[in-house]
């Protein structure tokens, strides 16, 4: 029972490689754009800021689910 | 590993303080108590800090002067002008989840690592959101609104008045018991030295970004409700 769960809780967990990859390929378009037009920096970072935050929003959903698992399933 | 689990789920735990004897008691946890205190902090150092202001400011009132215009000018450029009425909540919000982010560098634990606090938070963004488009647009545009730009994803616009506010909490509450839980860890493994340089991202870093975060995204759907 108890490897089961662990293995639930990584499987959850995992919905963070598609935040990463987000937010990537968000940071680095950003630093291209910055590069390209360096007197937009502070627009581009504050967008960039807020794709961030809400790409990152799936892996922190994932990581709720994972320590729910743990918790509750005992 | 058995001693190490069950001392992280220790201080993972929300302990209960105390219990109001009314209603087959209350009881009160340990974030209540601290929200009460940082509350009190709070209060506190706005009524000291406002004392005394004169209209030639001294070096510690042209402080304040900045931060509170910087805070001001932030959110009057993110809301634009009609948004202006909500600043002094945002700004009450954005100082509360920012120090309830930053009281673990004393020694105790954030508040906002209850799921309870941040849901709280959540919900008080979602009523001013709504309460901003009816105050801004009267009821019977507020509800044409949802029709917008077509009428057949009306019910996702629906939808969203319960996604906001799910996934402003658990972002909230997700990010700083992660950070809590790896500080934790790293705390119980390796208690000399090692914590510092986690602590600054942990801690301060992330603590502040996710106050930025929150802040940015109300004010953002403020801003989306109250225009045309």
């Amino acid at each position: 029972m108890t490897t089961l769960i662990a293995i639930g809780a990584g499987i959850a967990v995992l919905t963070g490689l598609g935040a990463g990859i987000g937010i990537g390929i968000a940071t680095s378009r950003a630093t291209e754009a910055i590069a390209r037009q360096p007197e937009a920096e502070g627009k581009i970072s504050k967008n960039l800021l807020l794709g961030c935050a809400l790409a990152e929003a799936t892996a922190i959903y994932g990581f709720v689910v994972a320590i729910m698992i743990i918790m509750f399933l005992k | 590993m058995e001693t190490f689990t069950e001392e992280l789920l220790n201080r993972m735990n929300i302990r209960t303080v105390f219990e109001i004897p009314i209603l087959g008691g209350i009881p009160v946890t340990e974030s209540v108590v601290l929200s009460w205190g940082i509350m009190a902090f709070l209060v506190l150092g706005s009524i000291i800090l406002v004392r005394n202001l004169k209209i030639i400011p001294g070096k510690k009132q042209l402080a304040l002067e900045i931060a509170v215009g910087g805070i001001w000018d932030f959110f009057e450029g993110l809301m634009g002008e009609r948004g202006r009425r909500y600043i002094p909540y945002m700004a009450t919000v954005a100082l509360f989840i920012g120090t309830s982010n930053l009281v673990g560098l004393v020694g105790l634990f954030p508040p906002t690592k209850d799921l309870n606090v941040t849901a709280g938070l959540a919900v008080m963004s979602i009523v001013l959101i709504e309460f901003a488009g009816i105050a801004q647009k009267g009821p019977k545009r507020w509800l044409k609104s949802f029709a917008e730009p077509m009428p057949i994803i009306a019910p996702i616009n629906v939808m969203e008045i319960f996604i906001r506010p799910l996934s402003l909490c658990m972002r909230l509450f997700g990010n700083i018991l992660g950070g809590f839980v790896v500080m934790e860890m790293v705390k119980i493994a390796a208690p000399l030295l090692v914590p510092i340089p986690l602590s600054f991202y942990f801690d301060i870093f992330d603590g502040l970004i996710q106050t930025y975060v929150f802040v940015l995204l109300t004010s953002l759907f403020i801003k989306e409700a109250i225009e045309d």
